[in-house]
């Protein structure tokens, strides 16, 4: 009972201090501490967002750049998955592909931009490809160590239950490994909304990559401001989105 | 002795497959003739590499990627230790903080690239702003984590020795938690050469992340690929060099969860 | 001291009927190491036999030896007269790390039903199976329940109901007690000893407490170590049902302790 109160306190609490570092924002603006060039209020960043929302060219936008990130994801995810489990799986892949995976895992993904770029030049699909390989490394390494990592006290009970090799993939291993699946389809996410951000700024296709950019270097800066906070949104409903998915598939994780 | 010598050989074999891809690359674009602008020999890219490094382009290169990573690391990576040792002390602290952490860390660092575009123009300090953004958040984070996972006991200790706060800290709660903190800065600057790169890449026309752009505009796919194969090695060695610091100052269990 | 139940038999006995399981001079030699060393005994269908001895005796490597995990350097291991080859779901082994062997993904339930899934069994009858099993090693309410959410002497039930639902001839136990609390351990070595005097199964039980092998078993093999040697097998003609006050203040308990604790003692 007093511990329920306790909590909603605590969140009253913290609403109080986000607001505070908005009043702060308001105020330093209110003072000219920064040019307002640099630092508009947040009432008029706010206001632009929510005109450009109105108006509907930044739900566009923002749409624009979120379905390929999704679509990016979802092909970086499949084909994590699936060659990350046939790589775990097997004892003599991995000894063979470790090497190779090590050095490719500290690479930033967006390098690859420069490189679609050379080979495939600006079309369109050439983003969403990008986009997808890049994404496949924050998957497929932490997928490729959860299948392989598996407990060999659980591979004892397999045997001695005498499961089918199917029947182990997916009873024992898929859920044993779900737990860095998940992990890397967030890190997968993250890097993808990265890489097609980047991706929009130099090929300048349409998105809220483009326009911030455009944005600052016309001087634009609350309609800079309300494209970050999008982006800061849209980050913040991806997060939402895979603690949802984690809730949902790992029940059986005590929080 | 039998089953070392297999070990060997195996480590060895994983090695193979690099090599063979690469043979395989080099007699298909000969064998084919192909000339593309995306595409170069394996022995073309080693001598582009080799040139870049006698004209001293790749230390340049690499020193522009490094200088902003060392400046704004160490800020954003500073306060970041800050706020997060005492996000850790005090579980109000961290508490009250949640909500603001939840709203400002989703923001993803290359949406504050043209901002800092703005505010600085291009160059060494607008990289260094970003990285130090960037940085603030796993520092916080793995901070406030390191922190609070000390042993109760240690702390409790620490005020019943009559220890001064800023002591206690120094003395006692930095030391606790100083493996886990190094483990912290090794993944905060593996991010750093990411977003550092990242931002030359989208615009700041430095550094490696920028001489594959320059590259790729120039038609020079060899060249690309020696900066990319480079900055593979550099990132790999990085870490591999931090790993073993890691391990030779806190020995060889700390980290394992955070390779 | 009556001696017990039909299933049981004396050694006079042996020539007629198959030994559960069955070592002929059994060595093992694992990285170049010579871990055990010409054992041999026979274990009875229906017998409870406790196996103790030393650290690197090869206690638990003779579990291995019978469910064909291991295959012996020389020797030969037989269960049922049949030399022991793949694994089979006539054998059910329980281990200590319970943490390790449950799925940490599925219910109590779930973790006892994979057990039936490997048979093929239709669902409904798996769920009365499970929820049969359950009961019995007294989870029936706990059968939703996640392992993390369950005590360290549940989950160890629930390893033992999943091991039932094989419905095997042999139990293999190997320290299934270790890493439990000295209460919650004297309630599983009662319900173990309960449950299996049930189901007539065969046991053989690897333990380093020398007194939870003289309250349990019908025979104790003592082993000595480096490498693992036979150095006697005790009879323990105890009444049965056990109880954990008066049978362990019997004198003839004690005296079997005497002779147990003097052999460990030579042997280490």
């Amino acid at each position: 009972m007093s511990g329920d109160r306790g909590g909603l306190l605590w969140h009253v609490g913290s609403v109080l201090v986000a607001a505070a570092i908005f009043a702060a924002w308001a105020l330093a603006t209110r003072l000219h501490l920064v040019q307002p060039i640099f630092l508009p209020s947040p009432s008029a960043a706010f206001a632009n967002l929510w005109r450009g929302l109105a108006r509907g060219d930044l739900l566009m936008l923002t749409i624009a750049t979120t379905e390929r990130m999704i679509y990016g994801w979802v092909l970086a995810s499949l084909g994590g998955i699936l060659l990350g489990g046939l790589i775990g799986l097997s004892a003599k892949a991995r000894q063979w592909l470790a090497p190779t995976l090590e050095l490719l895992r500290p690479l930033p993904a967006s390098t690859l931009l420069p490189v679609g770029i050379a080979l495939f030049g600006l079309q369109p699909g050439m983003l969403l490809a990008v986009i997808a390989f890049g994404a496949i490394w924050p998957v497929l390494l932490p997928t490729v160590h959860g299948f392989g990592d598996i407990d060999p006290r659980l591979r004892e009970v397999a045997h001695h239950l005498g499961v089918s090799r199917l029947s182990f993939a997916v009873k024992f291993a898929l859920p044993a490994a779900l737990p860095d699946v998940i992990a890397g389809m967030r890190l997968s996410l993250t890097a993808c909304l990265i890489i097609t951000v980047v991706g929009e700024m130099i090929t300048a296709q349409e998105g809220l990559g483009t326009t911030i950019m455009l944005a600052a270097r016309s001087f634009r800066s609350t309609d800079l401001y309300a494209g970050i906070i999008l982006l800061g949104l849209v980050g913040f409903l991806n997060n939402a989105l895979l603690g949802l998915v984690e809730r949902i598939l790992l029940p059986w994780r005590v929080r | 002795m039998f089953s070392e010598r297999i070990d060997r050989l195996v480590s060895r074999r994983g090695w193979l497959l690099p090599l063979l891809l690469m043979a395989a690359a080099e007699i298909a674009l000969r064998i084919s003739g192909i000339r593309s602008d995306g595409l170069a020999r394996p022995t073309e890219i080693i001598q582009a590499l080799l040139g870049l490094a006698a004209d001293g382009a790749i230390l340049q290169r690499t020193w522009e990627t490094l200088a902003p990573i060392l400046l704004g690391a160490t800020i954003g990576g500073a306060i970041g230790l800050f706020l997060g040792t005492w996000l850790g002390l005090s579980p109000a602290a961290a508490r009250l903080a949640g909500l603001s952490v939840e709203l400002f860390r989703p923001i993803p660092p290359v949406a504050i690239i043209p901002l800092t575009l703005l505010i600085y123009g291009f160059g060494v300090r607008m990289e260094a702003a970003i990285i130090a953004f960037t940085c603030f958040w796993p520092m916080l984070l793995l901070t406030r984590d390191a922190v609070a996972s000390i042993e109760p006991r240690l702390i409790e200790m620490a005020r019943a020795l009559g220890l001064p706060r800023r002591k206690q800290i120094v003395k006692i709660v930095l030391p606790a938690a100083a493996a886990r903190i190094f483990t912290a800065v090794r993944v905060t600057l593996g991010i750093a050469l990411i977003v550092a790169v990242t931002t030359e890449i989208a615009a700041n026309p430095f550094g490696l992340g920028y001489a594959m752009i320059s590259a790729e505009m120039s038609l020079r796919p060899d060249v690309m690929y020696a900066f990319l194969l480079w900055l593979a090695a550099l990132g790999w060695a990085l870490n591999a060099g931090l790993l073993m610091l890691e391990e030779r100052l806190f020995g060889a269990k700390s980290g394992r969860s955070m390779r | 001291m009556s001696h017990v139940g039909t299933v049981r038999l004396s050694c006079a006995g042996k020539d007629r009927v198959v030994a559960a399981i069955e070592f002929d001079r059994v060595s093992l030699d694992l990285a170049g190491k010579r871990v055990v060393d010409g054992i041999s005994f026979a274990v009875l269908p229906g017998e409870f036999t406790c196996v103790v001895g030393p650290s690197g005796c090869g206690k638990t490597t003779l579990l291995r030896l019978v469910t064909g995990l291991l295959a012996p350097t020389t020797g030969t291991v037989q269960r049922f007269g049949v030399p022991v080859g793949r694994p089979s779901r006539e054998v059910a082994i329980v281990f200590q790390d319970y943490g390790r062997a449950l799925l940490p993904w599925r219910t109590a339930a779930g973790n006892v039903g994979l057990a039936l899934e490997a048979t093929g069994m239709p669902r409904r009858q798996r769920r009365e199976r499970v929820a049969a099993l359950l009961a019995k090693v007294g989870l029936a309410d706990h059968a939703g329940k996640y392992p993390a959410q369950l005590s360290g002497g549940m989950q160890q039930r629930v390893q033992i109901a999943r091991c039932l639902a094989q419905e095997p001839r042999i139990l293999l136990m190997d320290e299934p007690f270790g890493a439990l609390d000295a209460l919650t351990r004297q309630a599983l070595q009662d319900e173990v000893a309960r449950l299996v005097e049930e189901s007539g199964t065969t046991v053989l039980f690897v333990t380093h407490d020398l007194d939870e092998a003289i309250y349990l078993g019908d025979r104790v093999v003592a082993l000595k170590a480096d490498p693992g040697r036979l150095a006697d097998i005790i009879e323990v003609k105890l009444a049965r049902p056990r109880d954990q006050l008066a049978t362990r203040e019997d004198p003839e308990f004690l005296r079997l302790r005497h002779v147990l604790f003097r052999h460990v003692q030579r042997t280490h």
